[in-house]
Formats: C-alpha cells, sequence, structure tokens
C-alpha cells in the first residue's frame, strides 16, 4: 500500500474514533459545546484527509456530516439524539469504508450510492435552504468529453491519438462563493490545458433576478497533464469534480473516477497488508532506548579500551577484574535494550476500550435495554497481540451482558435495583498478568437453567450434571455447542460463541472463568499474560541434550529415592507428600535410551496436568531462563510436542517441549 | 476596485473579485446597451464571469493575461462574439 494511504488509514481510524468518543459524549450532555467542537474538528480533518485521494463519496458524506456539526455548533438547539444518530451512522460507515480501504485501497463499489445517501440524510436535518442539494451528474452522460475533445484546436487535435488526457467536468455548489472558492481560478491552476467550455447548469434568470453569488456554470476542460496533478487541483472539492481519463488512441474514457464512484485509481491491489503493520509509539520509549544505545557504545568504548590494555600487558587479575566491570554492564544495558524493545510493543487498553462505548449504545439500542457503561484501567498496557486479541471475545462477552444480563426496566425496579443496568469493563493488573473483567448487575446465570439447556443439548451425561456444583455449571457456558452461536451479530459479523471467547483467550495464554449470583449480576474475567513474546523456561537434560520445559507448568522439583519409585503394572508412579504421582521418563516421551542410573535418587520435575499431578523423571536439572521462544515453522510446524525453539548463549538451539501434548 | 463605467463602455481591470459580481450585475441590469472592455482583465472571479455569462453584453479586448485569452475570453464567445478592441489582435 501507498505510504500516504497507510498514514491515512492509521490517522482516518483515529479520527473516527474521536469522532465517536465526542457524539457520544454529546448525546450525554448536549450542553457542553465542548463535544460538538471536538466532533466538528475530528470531521473536518477526517474530510480533508479523505479529500487527498479519490473517496469522493467518503468525502460527500462527511462533507455533510461537518455542514450539520458546524450548525449545531452554531445553534444549539440543533442537538437531537436523531441527528447524533444520523452522524453515527454516517461516522460507522466512514469506519467501515476504512477498513474496505485498508484492505483494497479504494471505496466499496455501493460507496457512490451510500455516500449520497448519507449526505442526503445528514443534510435533510439542516435548517433552512441555505444549503441545497449536490447536484448529483447521472454516470451514464460521458457524451459531454466527446464534445469537449471535438472542440480541441485543429491544430491539436492530430495529438489526441499520442497522448492520454484527462477530460474533468467541474460543477460548483451553487453557494461555493460563500466558503471563498473561485472556480475560474481551480481552472487556471489545471496544468497543460487543452480546451475548455464554461457553461450554465441552470438556464439563465430574466436579467433582473441574477443572483451573482449563487454559483450557476458547468466547467468541463480538457488537459494534457497526468491524472493526479489535475485530480490535486480539486483536491478540495472532490464532490464536485468528475475526472475521467482518457487514453492515447481511445476516445472511451478507460477508467472513470470521481462523484460517480467508480474509483479506478491505478493502485496496485494490497499485497501483504499485514506485513507492514504500523506500530504508533509513545515518542518517550524511542527516547529511552536511544540513551540505552548512547550508553551501549560507551561500555563498548570501555570495552576497547580494556583490549588495548591487555595488549599492552595488564596483568591478568586487572584484566579479569575490568572484564567482569565491563560484562556486568553489558549485561544490565543488553537486559534494559530488550525490556525497552518489548515495550514497545505495549499498548493501552484504551486503543481497543475506546471502541466499547458505541457497540455498547448500538447493541443495548437494538435488544431496547436501559445501559450504564462504565470502563476503568484504560491505561492498562499489555503485549499489543494480547490487547488487539481482547477486542472480539470482549464484544461477545459485553453482548451477552446486554443481550442475556439487562432486564426489562420494570423487572430491575421491582427488584429494588436501579432502572438501568450498569455494567462495568475493568481490566488492571495482577503480577505479570492482567485481568480483564465485564461485570453486570443484571439476572445472573442461573444454574439449573444452564443444567437444563446443557442437558437438551447433550452437552454432558445427566448424572455428570447432576453432581456438578453451581459454579461448575455455570462454567458451562464456555463448553463448545452451548451458546447459541447461530445468531448473527451486526458488530462481529458473525456467530461467535463464548467457547470460541474463550478458546480465543486461551490461545493467547490465558483463561476465561465466570462467577454469577442469580438475581445480583455476572462478571466474567479473563486473564492474559502481558506479553505472550516471553517465556520462562527450566533447562533439563536428558541422554546428553538439553530442553527446555516451560515453568508455568512445573510446580517444583524433587530427588526421589529410587526405593521410593513404585511399580505399577507397565508404568511407575511414586509418593510425594501422602500423594501417588504417576511418573513418566522423559527419555521414554522422546524415545531416546535412558541414562544408567548412578544411584542417588531419580531426578524429577513435577509439572500440572489438568487437575493432576505428573512427575516427568530427567537425567539432570539446568538452569532456569527467561527466552525468546520461536513458534516452530516450515515443515517442523506440526511436529508434536515441541512448542518451539530458542536460541541458547553458545549458539546452540534449546527445543522447547510441550509436555502434556508428549505424554499425549 | 476593478469595474468602472467610462461613458457606455465598463472597463474590467487587473484582478477581477467576487465582490466586482455585483456592481458589474448592477450596471450591465440598467440596460444600456453597454460594452464591457476586457482589454486589461488579468483575471474574472467565476462570479464576475457568470454575469458576463448570463447578461450577454458586447464584449472588447481579449484580456491582458494568457489564461483569460486562451480560454476565459473564448469561452465567453458563446455568449456573444468578441469586438477586437483598437490595437488588439
Amino acid at each position: 500500500m501507498d505510504d500516504l494511504l497507510q498514514h491515512f488509514v492509521v490517522e482516518a481510524r483515529e479520527l473516527i474514533q474521536q469522532a465517536t468518543e465526542d457524539l457520544l459524549a454529546l448525546e450525554r450532555d448536549p450542553d457542553v459545546v465542548a463535544h460538538i467542537d471536538g466532533a466538528f474538528r475530528a470531521v473536518h480533518t477526517l474530510k480533508g484527509s479523505v479529500g487527498l485521494f479519490d473517496f469522493a463519496p467518503m468525502g460527500l458524506a462527511l462533507h455533510a456530516a461537518e455542514d450539520l456539526l458546524g450548525s449545531m455548533r452554531a445553534d444549539h438547539g440543533n442537538v437531537d439524539s436523531e441527528a447524533i444518530d444520523g452522524l453515527l451512522g454516517c461516522i460507522n460507515r466512514a469506519e467501515r469504508w476504512v477498513d474496505e480501504i485498508e484492505r483494497t485501497g479504494q471505496l466499496p463499489s455501493d460507496a457512490a450510492e451510500e455516500g449520497y445517501r448519507l449526505a442526503r440524510v445528514l443534510r435533510s436535518r439542516l435548517e433552512g435552504n441555505g444549503h441545497r442539494e449536490i447536484p448529483v451528474i447521472p454516470e451514464a452522460d460521458l457524451g459531454w468529453i466527446e464534445a469537449l475533445v471535438s472542440q480541441r484546436p485543429a491544430s491539436d487535435a492530430a495529438q489526441v491519438q499520442d497522448t492520454p488526457l484527462v477530460a474533468l467536468r467541474y460543477i460548483p455548489r451553487d453557494d461555493c462563493f460563500f466558503s471563498g472558492d473561485d472556480p475560474v481560478a481551480l481552472l487556471r491552476s489545471i496544468p497543460d490545458l487543452q480546451a475548455v467550455r464554461i457553461l450554465n447548469r441552470n438556464p439563465w434568470p430574466p436579467a433582473g433576478e441574477m443572483d451573482p453569488f449563487s454559483c450557476n456554470l458547468v466547467i468541463e476542460a480538457l488537459s494534457s497533464a497526468a491524472y493526479d496533478a489535475v485530480k490535486s487541483v480539486f483536491r478540495f472539492v472532490p464532490d464536485q469534480v468528475t475526472i475521467h481519463e482518457i487514453p492515447p488512441g481511445s476516445m472511451a474514457p478507460a477508467h472513470a473516477a470521481g462523484s460517480d464512484g467508480a474509483v479506478a485509481e491505478p493502485m496496485s491491489p494490497v499485497v501483504g497488508a499485514a506485513s507492514s503493520r504500523m506500530l504508533r509509539i509513545d515518542a518517550a520509549r524511542i527516547d529511552r532506548m536511544a540513551d540505552l544505545v548512547g550508553e551501549m557504545v560507551v561500555a563498548k568504548n570501555a570495552l576497547a579500551h580494556l583490549a588495548g590494555q591487555a595488549s599492552n600487558g595488564l596483568d591478568h587479575k586487572d584484566l579479569a577484574r575490568g572484564l567482569l566491570a565491563n560484562q556486568a554492564t553489558i549485561d544490565r544495558l543488553v537486559a534494559e535494550m530488550h525490556r525497552a524493545v518489548m515495550d514497545i510493543r505495549l499498548m493501552p487498553m484504551r486503543d481497543i476500550f475506546r471502541r466499547f462505548p458505541r457497540a455498547v449504545r448500538d447493541i443495548a439500542g437494538q435488544s431496547g435495554k436501559a445501559v450504564d457503561f462504565s470502563m476503568e484501567g484504560e491505561d492498562v498496557e499489555a503485549d499489543k497481540s494480547v490487547v488487539e486479541g481482547l477486542f472480539e471475545p470482549l464484544l461477545h462477552v459485553l453482548r451477552n451482558a446486554i443481550d442475556h444480563g439487562a432486564e426489562p426496566e420494570a423487572l430491575r425496579l421491582e427488584a429494588g435495583k436501579s432502572a438501568r443496568t450498569v455494567i462495568v469493563l475493568r481490566a488492571r493488573r495482577v503480577g505479570d498478568r492482567v485481568v480483564v473483567e465485564v461485570q453486570d448487575d443484571g439476572r445472573g446465570i442461573d444454574p439449573s437453567r444452564i443444567r437444563q439447556v446443557a442437558r437438551e443439548r447433550g452437552l454432558a451425561p445427566a448424572d455428570g450434571l447432576d453432581r456438578m456444583t453451581d459454579a461448575e455449571a455455570i462454567e458451562m457456558i464456555f463448553a463448545p455447542g452451548f451458546s447459541t452461536a447461530s445468531e448473527i451479530t451486526d458488530l462481529s459479523g458473525r456467530g461467535v460463541g463464548m467457547d470460541v471467547a474463550r478458546s480465543t483467550i486461551e490461545g493467547l495464554g490465558g483463561e476465561a472463568r465466570v462467577r454469577s449470583t442469580p438475581g445480583r449480576g455476572t462478571t466474567i474475567s479473563l486473564t492474559l499474560p502481558l506479553t505472550v513474546a516471553m517465556t520462562r523456561v527450566m533447562a533439563v537434560r536428558v541422554g546428553g541434550e538439553l530442553y527446555g520445559i516451560p515453568l508455568d507448568g512445573i510446580v517444583e522439583t524433587a530427588i526421589v529415592p529410587p526405593n521410593r519409585v513404585l511399580p505399577v503394572r507397565e508404568a511407575e508412579a511414586f509418593v510425594l507428600r501422602d500423594r501417588t504421582v504417576p511418573l513418566i521418563r522423559l527419555a521414554d516421551l522422546l524415545e531416546t535410551p535412558r541414562a544408567v542410573d548412578r544411584g542417588g535418587g531419580t531426578k524429577v520435575v513435577v509439572m500440572t496436568m489438568g487437575d493432576e499431578l505428573v512427575g516427568i523423571a530427567v537425567d539432570g536439572f539446568a538452569e532456569r531462563m527467561d527466552v525468546l521462544m520461536r513458534p516452530m515453522t516450515g515443515i517442523l510446524a506440526g511436529m508434536p510436542g515441541v512448542a518451539g525453539t530458542t536460541l541458547l548463549g553458545d549458539g546452540s538451539v534449546l527445543m522447547i517441549l510441550d509436555v502434556p501434548e508428549l505424554i499425549g | 476596485m476593478s469595474v468602472h463605467r467610462d461613458g457606455d463602455v465598463i472597463f474590467l481591470k487587473g484582478n477581477c473579485r467576487v465582490e466586482d459580481a455585483e456592481p458589474l450585475l448592477s450596471l450591465l441590469q440598467a440596460g444600456r446597451g453597454y460594452i464591457v472592455d476586457l482589454t486589461e482583465t488579468e483575471h474574472l472571479h467565476a462570479a464576475v464571469l457568470q454575469v458576463l455569462m448570463a447578461l450577454r453584453p458586447t464584449l472588447r479586448g481579449a484580456g491582458n493575461d494568457a489564461f483569460v485569452r486562451s480560454w476565459l475570453t473564448p469561452a465567453l464567445i458563446g455568449a456573444k462574439s468578441i469586438i477586437a478592441a483598437p490595437g488588439n489582435g
């Protein structure tokens, strides 16, 4: 994707977000002028950036939104929720267009129609007749180009065949003089003019009734300049101009653009958009990295100095001391550098949270529930992949809270609750994990109802259901097939069940839990690692090789005396603090020869597997380390039992085992 | 002010701006068959241009600017033929 367009996508999203927030705030407090101002500025800036590209329908709709906001600003009485709905609809559509632009580089084919529709809806809300309909140019009417070409001076006509031409028809808005436009000045700035026709749009009124300040012109022109050069002249009035390119040797316009919306900017299809993801980074973080690099240069110089001294016969003790000191410095710097780089990947929850107020408003509106939505902990940061991965699951959880949790107002008042359902989205940091909760004070989940549904859908054996505690039964909402996933949601665009929400969270290394009290409300909490990039592993030796085992599955290590290992049929077990734990030899799992037992006991790594403990016998323990785990790629990707690899300090590769998968 | 009248001739001189449209229109509305002289015209604002198009006065001169000469006055021919100004080819 072209650089400029990429920046546009990023900026447009921010402006759309800003406008949305201000409009929602405006709906709550219609008297606060700052909200109108904020929304106006955001829409105005967005419209301006849209004008740099060939997205006329989007510009048209936003222009109308801007005008409506402008009139709201001038006259406060105009703020009503219908107008806000219209504006939000326009912004919402703009957001989808931006998504489409990011994907394909252009607006969808129905954008022209939709843009006009939005503009009409918004303009219809404008009071007075100061703003009139923008003329709609019939798409098929291209005869004017022919007339224009034939009008070229005869001496130039021969050239038609060898240079591409750009034909344009510019219909200024009738109130354009008031916004300072001079259509003739624009015409003048078109490079390489070849032909000009200036016509009246409507018949001229009798001389006595002429309004000199209402523009009634149609300007047609032919230029031999590049398409983009011509287009950029009209970047501020994209909705009023139609530009067609006429390739050499052909009269038929090959590509049309502008207000007919059949945008065909010669832009290569976006390939590998995912590979060029952009990250917005706080400048302070970059400064910190720059400082660290500076310190590293100092450390490197110290090392050079030391090397010089060593060759001049520095004695061993001093050399060793110098090297150690230098090594410690570099060690610290590398660690800090690493943290700094990791920090860059951190992003605040705000980046996704800010999208929820509108989503909640929309869902609540659709289901006719009254909801008071608030958020806490927007500043909590986590790895970009974690934060972004949370969006879909959270959206689903919020939708559930509104659809199933919130009760009708009458029922709530009867139960002594406030009329509006209170839903809180909360993020907080707990150790090296982040907990995101959605809490509602709705009707709660009835365990008996859950059991009934689970029985009907055959999700668990009947006796199993009866034995479950209520808390366990409630957890069934995460079972595959439990949610009515057939319902297609407007917002996510597809039915996502709670099971999918949970598996998304688990894919990020997290877990989903539910707590609920009937009549009092439900809390869904999602616990995730702060970062997915670093893994703590413990290295173990088996058959002379080193393997890593992720530390989060390890409970403890133990040395079991030979006489405490009990054979159980084919297998082995040992007793750990009065508990029998199955013993599995890692050498067997890896199909390498067992080491000769030298006595002195079996070294065992005790791990959890589900709710059970299991002992993994290894030949030796090595150090614990934080590693950057790389997932297996290519033909090794499907290799069972290996979670990934990492490079060790000596350049060798450490395989990190997925022990539960190895045991199978 | 770039619009001024001298006898039967209205001169549009230099850069004619949007605010010149109104006085030009008032003069032409008086309807005395004025000639509009473009000899020293350097730019015509669209508002001025459309007054000339709508009221179709007789024009004289082709403008003192390449753009006006090449494109604006020829476009106005549709409104009324241009009388070659004295000394202007």
